[in-house]
């Protein structure tokens, strides 16, 4: 046997070892599930029966023809845009706040970041009992009409107060992110600027902001694509309601698969949630890829 | 060297217990092959939708299998996900052997299913409580229980509202209805409780208009298949109409009036329990959110839910009995020698002096079985129904297994939802449940 034989045979062997476990958990607990989640798609297959039949793109037809769906994705996106923006500046805000300097500034982490360790299923029911009774039991106390009843009973209260529960738990996980890329702004170019007489202010506008911006664009499509996938707050804080006026697309695709029992159809909605995600995660990658070049 | 030799033992051992544990599982399947269950171990799992009833399960399954030695029973307790549970261990090719679910889900499965026709145990069944799980004349399971839906009544608060002893047997028509609910309303309680919630009124009171007002078993799977071929419209049905006018009815009356959809069972039971409202939208079920609110001596039943003022018409006096969950058993998966022990887990839940007993104690409900003899252990609302199913005054909610789809529940629940909060008027919630329907196959 040659030297280079011995060589691949080695190469083989070390992939073998260390490269074929992972790409065999790989393949089988993403790739294969995604392939057989494409080829329900094509199915009319209600999650259970023995039989199932083939109809076409029938179900990308009805995804999009459905108008229920259609609702879904523009809440979806309403709920994005707020949600996003609101966890995104209470992070940064956060973040700047924890990294100057003040007294507890770990306890202070700590505590903006624990609603985030909690999850979104037991916060929502907190967050439940509070917007449905906690609230109105005050409001009532004091007289006030709009704090006596619940804001989960109302279309539009009720995805405000999704957007404010979701945007209190993602801010604190942001915060961390946050803070990592503040830290690492030099010390000597905010010094430099207060030197040149820069405000508070205008060192963060004019120097911590800028030298933060891959850190801002991950922070900002990590929280899209959060968000486009919620799916635990909305099941346990309004569970669709009031009458499906808060169904964001990934409770609609719960819904479709598993109460209607149209595996097929709930599995083409899946797919096209996919490609919304999968769009925002590449434009994720562009865009911090252009900022590292631009730095 | 050395060093070389254990990382690629380490590597090899990872490998293979990697490909172990992806390897496909042992037969569990023991006495596989063997009629009867017979001596031979066998082992079956048990899967429930009935929540919150853990201990009273597991105990009459350690009951069972003291009494059927060689038979194992693998408790599985589903959540507030019990169809997504359900489809998960059949994925995992661990279908459960015998399983509690809901007649819709029967049927929607019916090829997996054991047909039970002709079986000894169905004997002690009655007649009337088959029919929900029967297609096409082949029996596919056993009903649990018979669960009355009504509106429950606090006796002391409709007493002090009528000056006198409450005789449910009195209220025949909405108009009868409307003069208790003045007439409590006068005592300072309020007339009625309705608990927004999509499960209650859109599956519950919606389906009544479905129900045996529209007539026989076959007119009411002929009028729902005109509204689904879109030959018929809601709003012009009169028996739609006079469900929706009782529904107005018990809104304008209703203690959560002012935030209708809050809905919380258990708020409303202690509202109930505490004289705060005279009745309930509900069903003999909601004995388990109030039996540890109510004195020992309170007295509660069930009212009948009129659809109009025909004081003639019988089913203005009774009550619906749904025959909500049934036992089924899982050819697709298990063995005969399970199917077979599967049978006997039915038999005992069904007929066993203990598990009836248990169930009556613990469930509340009555029970639809010739031997049944706890009548006086069901809960006081339980044994409402009972009395209603014994005087012929009960009509069966179901009447046929797939007359109501598997999620009428959640999607019309939302339009009876948006039609209690006063958001749309019953022309616009009818032409939402004509488009539900459309999107349906003819039953």
């Amino acid at each position: 046997m040659n030297k280079q034989a011995v060589k691949k045979a080695k190469k083989i062997a070390q992939f073998a070892g260390f490269g074929l476990p992972a790409t065999f958990i790989w393949v089988t607990v993403v790739i294969l599930p995604f392939i057989y989640g494409i080829w329900i798609t094509l199915t009319d297959w209600n999650g259970l029966a023995l039989d199932i039949h083939y109809v076409g793109f029938a179900n990308y037809k009805s995804v999009f023809t459905d108008p229920t769906f259609l609702s879904s994705f523009v809440k979806t996106v309403i709920y994005a845009a707020f949600t996003v923006a609101a966890s995104n500046i209470i992070g940064f805000l956060l973040a700047l706040a924890v990294t100057g300097g003040i007294k507890g500034q770990g306890l202070f982490r700590a505590g903006f970041f624990t609603p985030n360790i909690i999850g979104g299923i037991i916060l929502g029911y907190i967050w439940n009992f509070i917007f449905s009774y906690a609230i109105t039991g005050f409001g009532k106390a004091i007289g006030v009409e709009w704090m006596s009843t619940s804001w989960l009973t109302h279309p539009t209260r009720a995805l405000i107060a999704l957007i404010l529960v979701s945007s209190w738990q993602m801010s604190g996980y942001l915060m961390v992110i946050y803070i990592a890329g503040l830290t690492n702004v030099p010390a000597e170019l905010i010094e430099a600027a207060k030197v040149d007489g820069a405000t508070g202010w205008q060192a963060v506008q004019k120097v911590k902001i800028p030298c933060i911006r891959n850190t801002i664009a991950i922070c900002v499509f990590l929280s899209i694509s959060r968000t486009f996938m919620s799916f635990d707050m909305n099941l346990s804080l309004t569970a669709g309601g009031p009458y499906k006026s808060t169904e964001l697309i990934a409770y609609k695709i719960y819904q479709t698969a598993f109460t209607s029992m149209e595996f097929g159809k709930g599995q083409a909605q899946a797919i096209v949630l996919f490609v919304i995600v999968a769009v925002i995660s590449l434009l994720q990658v562009y865009f911090t890829r252009k900022g590292a070049e631009n730095t | 060297m050395k060093k070389r030799l254990f990382s690629g033992l380490l590597i090899a051992a990872m490998v293979s217990v990697l490909f172990a544990g992806c390897g496909s599982k042992p037969d569990s399947t023991q006495g596989g092959g063997t009629e009867g269950g017979g001596s031979e171990p066998v082992e079956i799992s048990f899967y429930t939708t009935e929540t919150g009833k853990d201990d009273y399960f597991q105990d009459l399954i350690r009951d069972f299998e003291s009494k059927n030695e060689g038979i194992t029973v693998e408790y599985i307790a589903a959540g507030d996900d019990q169809l997504q549970a359900w489809m998960a261990l059949y994925s995992s090719n661990e279908g459960p052997t015998v399983s509690l679910m809901d007649p819709i889900n029967i049927y929607e499965n019916q090829e997996r299913m054991l047909d039970l026709t002709g079986q000894a145990m169905l004997d002690n069944v009655k007649e009337e409580s088959l029919s929900t799980l029967t297609f096409d004349g082949k029996v596919y399971g056993v009903p649990m229980s018979a669960a009355g839906i009504g509106i429950l009544y606090n006796k002391a608060v409709c007493d002090a509202a009528v000056g006198g002893d409450f005789d449910p047997s009195t209220i025949k028509t909405r108009s009868d209805l409307q003069a208790l609910f003045e007439k409590i309303e006068a005592t300072g309680a309020a007339g009625t409780c309705i608990t927004g919630v999509n499960w209650s009124i859109g599956s519950h009171y919606l389906c009544q208009t479905y129900g045996a007002a529209i007539g026989s078993v076959e007119e009411r799977v002929a009028y729902v298949n005109s509204i689904i071929a879109g030959e018929k419209k809601e709003i012009d049905n009169d028996v739609f109409n006079g469900y929706m006018e009782t529904f107005d009815l018990l809104a304008r009356y209703n203690i959560n009036k002012a935030d209708p959809l809050v809905g919380d069972v258990n708020v409303d039971a202690a509202a109930l329990a505490a004289g705060e409202c005279g009745t309930w939208l509900m069903g003999d079920w909601a004995w388990t959110y109030l039996a540890a609110l109510v004195d020992e001596n309170a007295e509660f039943g069930l009212l009948p839910i009129p659809h109009s003022d025909d004081e003639s018409d019988i089913v203005n006096q009774s009550i619906s009995t749904s025959y909500a969950k049934g036992y089924c058993i899982d050819t697709s998966q298990n063995t005969e020698a399970q199917q077979a022990a599967g049978l006997k887990f039915i038999e005992y839940m069904s007929s066993d002096s203990y598990a009836q007993e248990q169930t009556a104690i613990v469930c509340g409900q009555a029970l639809p079985f010739k031997n049944f003899a706890f009548g006086d252990k069901l809960s006081p609302l339980g044994q409402s129904t009972a009395e209603y199913m014994a005087a012929g005054l009960a009509t069966d909610f179901y009447g046929t297994p797939n007359l109501y789809p598997s999620d009428i529940w959640y999607e019309c629940g939302a339009y009876m939802c948006e039609y209690l909060s006063g958001a749309c008027d019953r022309e616009t919630l009818a032409s939402k449940i004509d488009g539900y329907w459309g999107n349906q196959e003819a039953r």
